[in-house]
């Protein structure tokens, strides 16, 4: 995922690395900001991967941006750091290729092994020199949500776009889109304005307003898990029993939706699969040479529903989901 | 003779920009949002969002008639949401608990708010900024650290649910929009007919004068923080109750949603004017245009331009109100 | 004597504003404070008002000294300032802003109710009995009145509040003629109600107008203390200006013109 765009300033304080051991692999991983409950997951995968770094002599240090104000600029001053530690590898999320790229180089030129992660794509990832992508691909994540709405015979989507105009939310709805059509339904974007991000009863009020006007639509999907939660009282409030909801991401109560019957799906891009294989894979080919053929390592789209929410769920409670 | 008896008298009112402002919207949008616009689930849509956002405007509101800005109102409404969904969801303590303590931590912020406001020389929005940004990490430091997440479930039933966070008349209407008339009728009477409202407009004129007139200018200033802190924390507190889930981000688009329902309400951006029933309108009118777009036909990438268009008119139209409330001379006293 | 000030020194830190201030103040007598800009005008204000507290000396009233620790006390003590723009509160009606702090209330317990038409009422005879007839309407926002009816607003809402001791700051240096007349002739009613009226002012004219007694500081301390009738207004410019005469002044001026 991306991050969202918040004015959000919290935060610990980065810790400075110190340690450093010859012939072992040093691993930064650049990150999300804390409060996003997407790069906690994140860390999770990070602090499971860590024993076997460190088993063979290597540290990993997660680098956080504080918030994302001063989004690129900060983002670049993280890889400028990791460069300055002299690790030897680094795990980063090209969120904006303009910005990082440069500075991308410089690690791989000093002789840092990178691995893309969570953004980026396989393309960049050959293009920069490094040495593989661990991620999802947001217009493939819609086309799945899109392919599941019509195999569920759903005609009319909408895709509740709460960031109108960030690159991955307008991907995932034009996956969305394609999907439906590629399976005979139609979908379109519902962009909604600023005043209501972050409002839950603006973006359901929204979500009902638009349900009453057009009565063809029988699908909604939402870019956020949060934003599920509104859209679900939008849709109950509107008394279209046939409308039914799925969502990019996901949280507890869109989960106990799931379970309870009132939300068909959510599109997981499975973040603790993204920072557990990309610091394993480059922590085995820093100090064994390993190299995997599989390339890009797509980690998404997972399509939780009633089939498998209780293992899901399990993994919820211990933070990996 | 009183004001009211005359129609001169009813547009010198602070209100009646507002007023005028709600009407033109009114209008605008029964022409292009048709009749489904009207019908009581229509209704309901921008009664539901102005409710919400009206708990938080009117102190808000009043903080701003007094000469204060209270922006911590964008942390303090994640806060009473987490706070009630971790201690009565993640924890499954009693609801009943969740909500006291979720309002205590509001009193609590708006003591903290208000002390530091007279205490020190900083201009409230800074305190209140930094406040905002405390309360947003106190947030997600401990959710994070409690319930290793950003987002906790919180599934209510009861009374309690019924209180805070239900709908009503066929299941379209919040609650809130009662709590939202009750508090806007409660506010109506202290600030337009006892004698605290005139108090708080004397501090918004000028504090020194007000403080040398026997006004307890530092006692009201508390209280204003605390209403305002707490309206938040209850507001996203029944959020939480009512959508069964809190994120540790959102509701920033209240701060600046409420400022701008405020003015649009006829407050003055400097304090001393204003009223409680042009902030009732000034809500309204921002919960219609932002929502009266889903039901016409435009494309809703020009959302936020029709949305700024009309509240600028409708802010130029509160100017020239006041103008006339100003330069109004009886007879032919013109100076 | 209503209102002493005997032997009174005010210093900031190392910097001395006012020294060895003694002035007596009748009641129904208009005592003209005159001086040049910093003289130390605004400091005996502030004394007596209650906002400073004086180094050494007292402050008398009645014959009692009183020491006051705020700008209530002085309000208590029967002390009103108006200052140079009148009524501070201009966005407030005049019955509201008129009983801003001691709202007459009708009705009872937790619902006592703001008795608007009352405040009205009386606010607008009070300013009507200082000759002030145009007002007529409670309703007014303070700030659509003139200069000189904001005066006489601030005036007639201290005397309203007992005030025996009026302090006028400066109330006629931003009006024009007419409104300055104005003022001049509701300082002449206040004082013919028996009020003690401060008078502070640059402008000689209207204080050899309206004044009973004189007083001139320069430099913190009284330079001239005289009665009505004893000095011409050149006399008094020149004290004013420092001791230098205006004719000295103009002289010079004349040769840099030259």
């Amino acid at each position: 995922m991306k991050p969202t765009l918040k004015m959000v300033l919290a935060g610990t304080a980065m810790l400075a690395m110190t340690a450093t051991a010859p012939l072992a692999a040093d691993i930064a991983v650049i990150g999300g900001s804390n409060d996003d409950a997407f790069w906690n997951i994140i860390k999770k995968g990070i602090d499971d991967a860590t024993p076997g770094v460190v088993a063979n002599g290597g540290t990993v240090n997660y680098l956080r941006l504080q918030n994302y104000d001063n989004f690129a600029p900060d983002v670049v001053q993280l890889i400028r750091t990791a460069i300055s530690q002299d690790v030897d590898g680094l795990v980063i999320p090209n969120w904006v290729p303009e910005a990082e790229d440069p500075a991308i180089k410089d690690a791989i030129a000093a002789g840092i092994t990178v691995i893309l992660m969570n953004a980026g794509g396989a393309d960049k990832a050959r293009e920069l020199g490094a040495i593989n992508y661990v991620g999802s691909d947001e217009y493939v994540a819609g086309q799945a949500g899109g392919a599941y709405f019509a195999k569920a015979g759903k005609k009319h989507v909408i895709c509740v776009n709460t960031l109108p105009g960030a690159a991955n939310t307008e991907a995932r709805c034009m996956g969305v889109a394609d999907g439906m059509t590629a399976g005979g339904g139609a979908a379109q974007q519902l962009p909604l304005p600023t005043t209501s991000f972050g409002d839950p009863t603006a973006v359901a009020e929204a979500i009902k307003a638009t349900l009453l006007k057009d009565s063809t639509i029988d699908g909604v999907i939402t870019i956020s898990a949060g934003d599920a939660d509104s859209a679900a009282t939008g849709i109950q409030q509107s008394g279209l029993a046939t409308v039914s909801l799925g969502s990019f991401d996901m949280n507890g109560a869109g989960l106990d939706r799931i379970k309870g019957g009132t939300q068909a799906f959510a599109i997981d891009q499975q973040p603790y699969l993204q920072s557990f294989l990309a610091v394993s894979l480059l922590a085995s080919a820093i100090d064994f040479g390993t190299s995997l053929p599989t390339y890009p390592v797509l980690t998404g789209p997972g399509i939780v529903d009633a089939s498998n929410i209780d293992a899901t769920l399990a993994g919820v409670t211990k933070g990996a989901r | 003779m009183t004001i009211l008896s005359s129609f001169g008298g009813l547009l010198r009112r602070p209100e009646a920009g507002a007023f005028l402002g709600l009407s033109a919207v009114l209008i605008f949008f029964a022409i292009f949002g048709g009749v489904t616009f009207l019908k009581p689930s229509g209704i309901a849509s921008w009664m539901n969002v102005a409710a919400n956002l009206g708990v938080i405007a009117i102190p808000v509101g009043l903080l701003m008639i007094a000469g204060e800005l209270d922006i911590s109102v964008g942390a303090m409404v994640p806060f009473g949401a987490m706070t009630v969904a971790v201690i009565s969801g993640h924890f499954g303590l009693s609801i009943w608990l969740g909500v006291a303590i979720a309002l205590s931590f509001g009193v609590l912020v708006g003591l903290i708010n208000g002390y530091m406001v007279i205490r020190t020389a900083v201009p409230s929005l800074i305190v209140t900024l930094g406040s905002l940004f405390a309360v947003q990490g106190i947030v997600l430091g401990l959710t994070v650290l409690i319930t290793k997440s950003t987002s906790v479930a919180l599934a209510t039933e009861g009374p309690a649910k019924t209180i805070f966070g239900d709908f009503f008349f066929g299941g379209q209407v919040q609650v809130m929009v009662l709590w939202w008339l009750a508090i806007t009728a409660a506010y109506v009477f202290f600030v337009h007919f006892s004698r605290f409202g005139n108090w708080i407009f004397a501090m918004g004129g000028d504090k020194v004068s007000a403080r040398n007139a026997g006004i307890p200018t530092e006692r009201m200033t508390i209280l204003l923080f605390v209403l305002s802190s707490t309206s938040a924390a209850f507001v996203g507190m029944c959020q939480a109750i009512l959508y069964n889930s809190a994120q540790v981000a959102g509701g920033q688009s209240f701060i600046f949603n409420a400022i701008i329902s405020v003015v649009v309400g006829g407050v003055l951006l400097t304090g001393g004017f204003g009223s409680i029933i042009g902030i009732f309108f000034g809500t309204l009118t921002f919960a219609i245009v932002t929502q009266g777009i889903y039901y016409t036909d435009f494309d809703r990438n020009w959302s936020s331009l029709i949305i700024g268009v009309l509240l600028l008119l409708a802010v130029l139209m509160n100017n020239t109100f006041r103008k006339m409330a100003l330069s109004y001379a009886p007879k032919k006293g013109v100076k | 004597m209503l209102l002493s000030l005997k032997g009174i020194n005010k210093s900031f830190g190392p910097i001395d504003v006012l020294h060895d201030i003694t002035l007596d103040i009748r009641a129904g007598e208009v005592l003209c404070l005159l001086g040049d800009n910093g003289a130390g005008k605004s400091t005996v204000i502030r004394l007596l008002s209650g906002v400073h507290r004086p180094s050494s000396g007292t402050i008398e009233i009645d014959g009692t000294p009183v020491s006051f620790r705020n700008p209530r006390d002085a309000a208590e003590a029967g002390i009103a300032t108006v200052h140079q723009f009148g009524g501070t509160f201009p966005l407030m009606s005049i019955g509201r802003s008129f009983f801003v702090g001691v709202e007459p209330t009708k009705g009872i317990g937790p619902f006592k109710v703001f008795d608007r038409k009352r405040a009205n009422a009386i606010a607008v005879q009070a300013v009507q009995s200082f000759g002030i007839t145009r007002i007529t309407d409670g309703d007014r926002l303070v700030g659509g009145l003139s200069g000189g009816e904001r005066q006489a607003l601030a005036i007639a809402r201290a005397v309203h509040f007992g005030a025996r001791v009026l302090i006028l700051d400066e109330p006629t240096a931003a009006l024009g003629v007419k409104q300055a007349a104005h003022v001049l002739r509701i300082v002449n009613e206040a004082k013919r109600r028996g009020l003690a009226v401060i008078f502070i002012t640059h402008q000689v004219m209207h204080a050899m107008a309206v004044g009973d007694h004189f007083a001139v500081l320069i430099r913190g301390g009284i330079a001239a203390d005289f009665k009505k009738g004893e000095r011409t207004r050149e006399e008094i410019t020149d004290l004013m200006a420092g001791g230098e005469t205006m004719a000295d002044l103009e002289a010079q001026i004349e040769a840099e013109n030259a």
